[in-house]
């Protein structure tokens, strides 16, 4: 393969400022746990992360290439992944513990897919994907789902969320789609009655609590409730470090996790809030328009997806907090403390531009 | 060979078709339009939450995160004329559990406490429920705290949240029963009373005045509570405080009394029932004014014991009642107001007019005896009033009409109040027209009769008589009695009061100077020599006011005794009223308690601190009964008014 000096330049001019919004998010991201953390451990264990995660990123950016992926790599991964889920299903764990760290699978499980399904369809693409390789596809996707499901019913359905509208981008035939669609409806009317009946009363309290944070704000609407609180207060400029009372009060639960935008938007005010979605949206387009620029049909799909799964894990986290979704546990990338999110965070990173940049040195 | 080109041809269209990817610039072009979709959604949302219902959610955080607590202006001295301290505040450590804070941590946290506090868990949480139920936003569980408790607890706060120490004042009156009916007592404001005075600046954990002096000045001694805010976390400790405003204390207050006088007159009361007040006669200044039995003000802070509170309230005694401000028939220390009427009218022209005295008197059927049942033989004025001979004031009742009276009654300051408390009661001066419209009848001329000596229906209360021989005493000026001289100011200024005098009476100097010499010779050589005093003019006069019960139970009640005088060394420099209820007779019991409190007053003994000795022994028992045919319709006291 020919490689000019020029695409090096070229690659580097044309991804720049995607990479610099990344630098910009990691920043942000690790001064905002540096604020909320108790303990400056806690912090360094987040920036640790984060470094971690980066290296990844640039290791894997400058010295692999998705393309070289071999097919029987990321099956056995699917595989194993899956078999490790399995166990943990019985053992009815989210959380692998490793002693050292903690690990939560689930999260690696959208980056094999998403590769997987991507070489598996760039092999042969076409306007619509046909029922058979769909049906393959669906078989493919569902077995992890299933799997995270008892443990973790929000996380299995975002996932779900995330792939189906994926897909659906790709090309779903009509007539499938339609299928589905009145599948997925009459099965709603049909099942969500009983479903209903059979719901446990914590997870009809999350509903609850939702519809009515105020009525409810002492049981399930408490987390809701606080966050709305915390939001509201930050107003236009937001209350700054350490004078927020949602915050420095301890009234936030999951202050460093699930809710640790609740926390920015107290700090910073809608200000800060629109600087986050200003600089994740971007990340989001620039995403997209990789898949839109990149000549080969696997960069395409998988640049898209990894876009798609940053913007639903944004819209599901700060739909949350806000009261406009039903609140789930679903992390927000760059502000939310965690290991295993972060790190995936990097990886599906790696994959955008790897792909952003390798279209410069194919012909 | 068609065929095969058209399935090439037909290929390289599809895969022309994907080289060229028009189809996923469209698609890509809709996930744009779902990525701004997405976001302009979110960024709604927020502005929603943050701009438009900003004020909303930062008083939702307020009111979370934030408690405002009071801090209680202390109240206003009380002070006597000579300085002492009578009604002040100290300094104490309250606890507090704030019952937001400590939410479902209940449990835990009284453990905890009881075990610092060395109390039993069981009890101490019975209290906290009890409480609880009563306040409002925070608990007061324990007052008073040893500074070993206060220390054991502040060192371990961290670990008991919704637990709060305060220095606060408390109310303390040194002198507890002898002041208590002057100076009142104070108790925590009651719902009805918040609601109604909460715009004033009362807080639901305030107290507020209940008799006497706390409650007729409270806006003076009230002062104005202050306020802190502080945080609370989530955890409902406490933490920084925000704002905080200063209290103002409330006004002190100067008095007339005299402390010394006070205390003697509490001493000589305490072991019996009734009331003594002492005026000063030159501007109505309340000397001293006591009740008995009484009741130790502090116990309303410090509370009281199931048994104490149980033996107050139910006491026959009544000890709440300021008995000094309660009215009673005033016996033969009425019959000055009959000579005055009888003066003023003419019908006494001279001392030297006399009546003879056979220890009876007749009108028309029914036959009215004096109490000396020998007869006090022939009797002028001068020693009608000091022997307090009945058949004399009968026969000035049947030359008198009671309207006449009942107007110099009035005109003397009887049936109105004198100061003009609460707790006062007004009295009762009987006329025609009073008992037309009470008891739907006319007036009978016998009545009269019994109105002449301080029987029937005529009620006093011992402040009055004092005030009324205080117009003898002082020749005329009918002043009114006040017990506040000054008011003075946190920042220092004052606001003095005056005498105010009501009215200037006009008396012929002659009649006065009759009374007067009769009201001298009542301590002389009348009924109440056991109140001479040497080297001290002590001029009185006394009363057995009969109590005749309806009710079999208390039908063998003891007489009221009454003695009323003023004394001084030239000039009369002290009025006083002893009253001691179902007493016995004014002279025997009465008039040595006047006496003693006057040897306090010119300084001839110092003020006892045990108990006065009996003086019953030593002087000749002296009963100046009514003891007329008619059935008195007063059942116990107050009977007049009840009807």
């Amino acid at each position: 393969m020919q490689v000019k000096e020029d695409n090096h330049k070229e690659a580097i001019k044309r991804n720049l400022k995607g990479f610099l919004v990344v630098l910009a998010l990691f920043a942000l991201g690790n001064i905002h746990q540096f604020f909320i953390a108790e303990s400056l451990g806690f912090f360094i264990k987040n920036l640790l992360w984060h470094v971690l995660g980066l290296s990844i990123f640039f290791f894997l950016l400058f010295f692999t290439d998705y393309k070289k992926v071999s097919f029987r790599a990321l099956w056995y991964a699917y595989w194993i992944l899956n078999f490790v889920l399995f166990i943990m299903l019985i053992f009815g764990k989210r959380w692998l513990n490793l002693g050292f760290l903690s690990l939560q699978p689930s999260e690696f499980v959208k980056f094999i897919l998403l590769w997987l399904i991507s070489l598996y369809l760039s092999r042969e693409p076409s306007e619509v994907i046909p029922p058979k390789k769909l049906l393959k596809i669906f078989g493919l996707i569902a077995l992890p789902l299933i799997l995270i499901m008892p443990a973790d019913l929000d996380y299995a359905f975002i996932m779900g969320v995330m792939f189906f509208s994926w897909l659906l981008f790709i090309g779903i035939p009509k007539r499938i789609f339609i299928l589905l669609l009145s599948g997925v409806l009459l099965f709603s009317f049909v099942f969500v009655p009983i479903a209903w009946q059979k719901l446990k009363p914590h997870q009809k309290g999350r509903i609850y609590g939702y519809l009515e944070p105020e009525k409810y704000a002492k049981t399930w609407g408490y987390q809701l409730n606080q966050s709305l609180i915390a939001i509201g207060s930050g107003g236009l400029t937001g209350q700054k470090f350490y004078k927020g009372w949602s915050t420095r009060l301890g009234y936030l639960p999951a202050k460093h996790t699930d809710l640790a935008f609740a926390v920015w938007a107290e700090t910073w005010g809608l200000l800060g809030v629109s600087v986050f979605l200003a600089l994740y949206g971007y990340l989001i387009y620039f995403g997209i328009c990789v898949s839109q620029t990149t000549k080969d049909w696997f960069g395409k799909y998988l640049s898209l997806g990894v876009s798609l799964i940053f913007l639903w894990q944004l819209f599901f986290n700060l739909g949350g907090c806000s009261g406009l979704l039903p609140m789930t546990s679903i992390p927000l990338p760059f502000l939310s403390y965690g290991g295993s999110i972060t790190i995936l965070v990097y990886i599906l990173l790696y994959l955008l531009f790897n792909v952003a940049i390798k279209k410069y040195f194919f012909k | 060979m068609k065929n095969r080109a058209f399935v090439i041809k037909d290929l390289s269209k599809v895969k022309q078709k994907i080289l060229k990817s028009e189809f996923w610039e469209k698609r890509v072009f809709w996930a744009k339009i779902l990525l701004f979709f997405i976001l302009a959604v979110l960024w709604g949302r927020f502005f929603y939450l943050q701009v438009i219902k900003h004020s909303y959610y930062v008083k939702k955080a307020k009111s979370r995160s934030v408690v405002t607590y009071t801090i209680k202006a202390p109240r206003g001295n009380i002070i006597t004329a000579d300085g002492v301290v009578v009604a002040t505040n100290k300094a104490v450590f309250n606890l507090y559990i704030d019952i937001e804070g400590v939410k479902d941590k209940e449990d835990e946290v009284l453990y905890k406490l009881s075990k610092l506090l060395e109390e039993d868990f069981g009890s101490l949480k019975e209290r906290f429920y009890l409480l609880k139920k009563t306040s409002i936003s925070r608990v007061l569980l324990k007052s008073d705290l040893r500074w070993d408790e206060v220390a054991k607890i502040m060192v371990r706060l961290y670990y008991l949240p919704g637990v709060s120490v305060e220095v606060e004042s408390e109310r303390y009156y040194p002198y507890g029963e002898a002041y208590f009916h002057l100076i009142g007592y104070v108790s925590k404001i009651n719902r009805e009373e918040y609601l109604k005075l909460k715009d004033k600046g009362y807080s639901v954990e305030d107290l507020i005045g209940r008799q006497g002096l706390e409650k007729v000045f409270e806006e003076e001694l009230k002062g104005k509570n202050g306020y802190v805010e502080i945080e609370r976390d989530a955890y409902g400790r406490l933490g920084r405080v925000i704002a905080r405003t200063e209290p103002i204390a409330g006004n002190d207050l100067i008095l007339t009394v005299d402390h010394n006088l006070q205390l003697t007159a509490y001493e000589l009361l305490k072991v019996r029932r009734g009331a003594i007040v002492a005026l000063s006669p030159s501007d109505g200044g309340i000397l001293a004014m006591v009740s008995a039995p009484s009741v130790d003000p502090q116990k309303f802070i410090t509370g009281f014991t199931k048994e104490e509170w149980q033996a107050i309230s139910s006491a026959k005694q009544s000890p709440f009642l300021n008995k000094a401000l309660k009215v009673y028939p005033p016996g033969s220390t009425y019959k000055v107001i009959t000579a005055l009427t009888a003066l003023r009218k003419g019908i006494i022209t001279s001392p030297g007019q006399s009546v003879f005295c056979p220890g009876y008197f007749n009108f028309g059927s029914r036959t009215f005896k004096c109490w000396e049942h020998r007869g006090h033989g022939t009797v002028g004025l001068i020693k009608a009033i000091a022997v307090s001979c009945d058949v004399y004031f009968y026969t000035l009742g049947t030359k008198l009409d009671v309207g006449d009276i009942a107007s110099v009654s009035k005109e003397f300051g009887l049936g109105q109040k004198a100061l003009g408390w609460p707790e006062e009661d007004a009295g009762l001066v009987p006329d025609r027209a009073w008992k037309r419209k009470r008891l739907k009848q006319d007036w009978f001329p016998g009545e009269t009769v019994v109105l002449s000596i301080g029987q029937g229906y005529i009620l006093t209360s011992p402040l009055q008589l004092a005030k009324l021989y205080m117009v003898i005493a002082n020749g005329g000026y009918l002043y009114r009695p006040y017990i506040v001289k000054t008011i003075q100011k946190v920042d220092g200024t004052k606001i003095e009061f005056q005498p105010v005098l009501e009215k200037k009476i006009e008396m012929t100097p002659q009649h006065l100077e009759w009374i007067r010499q009769g009201l001298i010779e009542v301590v002389r050589s009348g009924t109440a020599k056991s109140a001479a005093v040497p080297g001290i003019m002590v001029a009185g006069k006394t009363g057995t006011a009969q109590v005749v019960s309806l009710s079999a139970k208390t039908k063998h009640l003891e007489h009221h005794a009454w003695f009323v005088s003023y004394a001084g060394k030239g000039t009369p420099e002290i009025v006083s009223t002893i009253f001691v209820e179902h007493g016995g007779s004014g002279g025997g019991v009465a008039a040595p308690l006047a006496r003693e409190l006057y040897k306090v007053f010119f300084k001839i003994s110092t003020p006892p601190n045990q108990a006065l000795e009996e003086e019953r022994e030593e002087i000749p028992e002296v009963g100046e009964n009514f003891t007329g045919e008619i059935a008195n319709p007063l059942e116990e006291e107050n009977a007049g008014e009840r009807r």
